[in-house]
């Protein structure tokens, strides 16, 4: 990109630098065949890949971070859509406050909401630590749910609904017909970001951890205080591809800046 | 005489704004009433109850005879065409016109036919297959159509079904509606802004203005004498004076001529005032002269004469001219 | 009408008070077997004890310079993208999104790689004998730095990004039309009028720098404590209830009162 502005431009790069090339060592490294994160790398092997994908700790908590993104997801929705449909569909006194209550978890320092679930739910109440990790994630996805399914009804003219009404369809029959249909986009958008978010948490996953049930980046930080060698490495570049997987698929389907930077463009 | 749709005593009240106010209506059968106004004056507020999207305050509203106020808009049968068209995006034109017929349970093979019928209506059958997006703004207005008559409804409803098209399209159409209300022989409702759509298309007129009627009647009789002032404005009617009797008169502004000359002429046949020109606009085939005079009752009023540009007396601003009021054009208006 | 509306919204709304608003209100006053009392006890003791004093004036001071450097660098990446027409300035603006995406454990293991003694920096500045032995970068300041800068840039850019695409492109030519120069019409329109956004940008950056714990936690260590590993050490290690929640409730507020004062800065800044 040629430029006129010199210090913009300057800044820009700069930027890019920071945001990127420690990701691009993070790849490098993961193809050293020597044991340490020694740069350069010692030589080319797949071997901490193959370390990485048969130590059990990463393979189980793999398994527990995607279902618990799975679960919690498709519940954030479940419970979610309702709500932004009576926002902007219904009769709803308080319409601001509801929905200012249902963004409120983005506001609240996830670490504090940990916490809190820790002492209350855990310790105080019981529930065992992936009841509460259910309950933590659903609340941190409410406001995706809430606002991005949002957005996308307040893009369909109400008048189609309407319409349809006007035509013989009931209101359950409307809102299977035709609703849905037109809100597929941003449900699309909304389970994406909210799996992203889930898979991605560490604060929560941390504080409600237990032996039983850990996320992958709960054990990958874990292993990265103990140990020094290229295996987390490996990992993380195997978290990139699915993750730029997940940005194509955006990309082929709703749009990726559009689900991912809330830009229409 | 049989109605299609009666109100009787309705008010639609938000909080504390009355957009409907107690009105009594009656729609006829088999013919396209239009329902006239501003902006805000409730006439898509009464459509909307009409069709049954919003539940009147006060009042009740009966279709074909049958007292219908509670019911919900899906078991009315009425056809409505919305101002933005309300197509379904993700279903084609023939699945959209088709759609009411399938909330029906009409067996396909019978479906797909009234489809077709429905589409040859309003010259639309060879786009079947394609999707709303890819139709331009008037063909979509036409699948609007089709979709709202193939479920061959009790009364169509039109809510400013023109507004969104350019000029040219909205004449046409015009005439295209008109035509298709003589096919099917239904009764039709339409709602708009524009007096000369109204003029031209309705058998029906109703004015409103304020939530309330102002009045109703076939073009042809409510034109020629309007109600009173707000309808006599609405309908382009810009001369308001008050005549030596002491009443408030109206008159076209092509009705009024121009003299020029020392001597006032003599008044036979109506009266003539004395004024100087303020304004000249020159229109082509018209020209608008903006007169300020006085009327009977000693106040200043502005008058506007709409002259053939051709025979037109020399004016230029500030001549003193006489206005001629022919009697035989002078309206009497009663009320505000 | 209005019962089926209700309908909709109970079932999220009992999820959402049992699982964020009860506990976390709850927390912040009554954790379990500790008296209110005891809370603002322990609370008292932080803002007065040197040692507490410090770790929450490195969390104020290192969430600041985060702020300044992320809007630093990530208005101008928002600039020159939604002033340009070049097809690769989408290309660009996705790879700046891209990284929100990625986890930020794998995010923040790239500085490891790079700031740790056998790290490229590190090594490098060796080869080149700028210095004799290996310099020590990691557990500083400037690798927490680092490493929040990348967490939080991504947003910076994305924010100011939405802020200056509702800048209509036609009034800086307007401006130069009237005789601005291009600095000119940076500083008189450009500025002004996506200024609202960049305080919102501020924001999200401050409020995640000083709540964030993955990247203090492997970049600053043990040596250089902030409050969020300060509450994760009171809630798992020592468990000491009253330092926890007193811990929050310093992190709360800290994050409230500085979203209420960027939410009176954009209103002002919009009305005047």
């Amino acid at each position: 990109m040629r430029t006129r502005h010199p210090i913009a431009a300057s800044l820009a790069v700069l930027g890019y630098i920071v945001m990127l090339v420690p990701i691009l060592f993070v790849v490098v490294t993961a193809f050293t065949a020597g044991s340490t994160l020694r740069f350069p790398p010692e030589g080319f092997s797949l071997r901490w890949f193959e370390a990485a994908l048969t130590y059990t700790p990463f393979t189980s908590s793999l398994v527990s971070s995607l279902i618990l993104a799975v679960i919690s997801a498709v519940l954030a929705l479940a419970l979610g859509v309702p709500v932004a449909l009576a926002i902007h569909r219904g009769r709803l006194p308080g319409k601001a406050l509801v929905e200012g209550l249902f963004l409120s978890p983005l506001i609240v320092p996830e670490l504090v909401v940990g916490l809190a679930l820790y002492q209350q739910l855990m310790v105080g109440f019981g529930l065992d630590n992936f009841q509460t990790l259910l309950f933590g994630h659903t609340v941190l996805m409410f406001p995706y749910a809430v606002r991005v399914t949002g957005a996308s009804l307040a893009l369909i003219d109400p008048a189609v609904e309407d319409a349809a009404r006007g035509l013989g369809a009931s209101a359950g029959r409307t809102f299977f017909s035709i609703t849905l249909p037109l809100l597929r986009p941003g449900l699309f958008s909304a389970a994406l970001l909210s799996f992203i978010t889930s898979f991605n948490n560490v604060p929560l996953s941390l504080l409600l951890q237990s032996r039983d049930f850990r996320t992958l980046p709960v054990v990958m930080l874990d292993y990265v205080q103990q140990n020094y060698d290229p295996i987390v490495a490996a990992i993380s570049v195997l978290i990139l591809a699915a993750t730029v997987l997940v940005a194509v698929i955006a990309e082929r389907t709703v749009g990726f800046a559009r689900v991912f930077g809330g830009i229409n463009r | 005489m049989t109605h299609a749709a009666q109100f009787r005593g309705v008010s639609q009240v938000f909080g504390d704004f009355t957009a409907v106010d107690d009105i009594d209506l009656t729609i006829p059968d088999g013919k396209l009433t239009t329902l006239l106004g501003p902006s805000g004056c409730g006439k898509t507020t009464s459509l909307r109850m009409l069709a049954g999207y919003l539940a009147p305050t006060h009042g009740t509203i009966s279709i074909a005879g049958v007292d219908s106020t509670r019911t919900p808009p899906e078991k009315r049968d009425l056809g409505m065409v919305f101002q933005s068209y309300a197509l379904f995006p993700h279903m084609s034109v023939a699945e959209n016109v088709g759609f009411g017929l399938k909330m029906r349970r009409v067996p396909a093979a019978e479906r797909a036919r009234r489809v077709t019928e429905s589409l040859e209506l309003v010259g639309l059958a060879h786009l079947s297959a394609s999707k709303p997006k890819k139709l331009s703004g008037g063909q979509q207005q036409r699948v609007a159509l089709a979709r709202a008559i193939a479920i061959r409804p009790k009364l169509l409803l039109l809510d400013e079904p023109l507004s969104n098209l350019d000029a040219r399209l909205r004449i046409q159409m015009r005439a295209e509606i008109r035509r298709i209300q003589a096919e099917t022989g239904l009764a039709v409702v339409l709602v708009t802004h524009d007096q000369d759509e109204a003029l031209e298309m309705s058998d029906e007129m109703v004015l409103m203005k304020d939530g309330r009627i102002q009045q109703q009647g076939a073009p042809q009789e409510v034109f020629p004498a309007p109600a009173n002032r707000f309808v006599a404005e609405f309908l382009g009617y810009e001369n308001f004076l008050t005549d030596p009797g002491g009443e408030l008169t109206t008159i076209r502004p092509e009705h009024l001529w121009l003299t020029v000359g020392e001597q006032a002429p003599s008044a036979s046949g109506g009266s003539v005032v004395s004024g100087v020109v303020l304004d000249l606009a020159y229109r082509g085939v018209d020209l608008l002269v903006t007169v300020a005079a006085t009327d009977a009752s000693g106040a200043r009023v502005e008058l506007l004469a709409d002259l053939r540009a051709e025979s037109a007396p020399d004016l230029t601003q500030g001549t003193h001219v006489w206005v001629h009021v022919p009697a035989t054009h002078v309206v009497p208006l009663t009320g505000d | 009408m209005r019962g089926r509306t209700a309908l909709l919204v109970l079932p999220g709304l009992a999820v959402l008070l049992i699982g964020f608003l009860i506990p976390s209100v709850a927390m912040l006053f009554a954790p379990p077997g500790v008296s209110p009392v005891e809370v603002f006890d322990r609370l008292g003791q932080m803002l007065t004890d040197p040692y507490d004093q410090a770790i929450v004036m490195r969390t104020l001071g290192l969430g600041l310079i985060v702020t300044v450097v992320c809007i630093g660098l990530g208005y101008p990446i928002a600039y020159l993208l939604s002033r340009s027409t070049s097809r690769w300035a989408g290309v660009l603006l996705a790879l700046a999104i891209f990284p929100l995406l990625l986890s930020s454990v794998v995010r923040t293991f790239g500085w490891l790689v790079v700031l740790g003694s056998q790290g490229a920096v590190p090594q490098l500045l060796l080869s080149l004998g700028l210095t004799d032995s290996a310099p020590q970068l990691l557990y500083t300041p400037l690798a927490i730095v680092l490493g929040l800068t990348q967490i939080f840039l991504p947003l910076a850019v994305v924010a100011s990004y939405s802020a200056l695409a509702q800048v209509d492109a036609g009034l800086d030519e307007a401006a130069r039309g009237l005789g601005a120069n291009r600095i000119r019409t940076f500083w008189s329109v450009v500025v002004p009028l996506s200024g609202p956004g960049v305080v919102v940008a501020a924001t999200l950056v401050f409020a995640g720098a000083v709540t964030a714990y993955t990247t203090p936690y492997l970049l600053g260590g043990s040596r250089q404590r902030m409050l969020s590993t300060q509450l994760y050490t009171y809630s798992s290690t020592t468990i000491d209830w009253a330092a926890a929640s007193a811990t929050a409730l310093i992190m709360t507020v800290l994050v409230f009162a500085v979203s209420g004062l960027s939410g009176l800065a954009a209103r002002r800044g919009a009305t005047s």
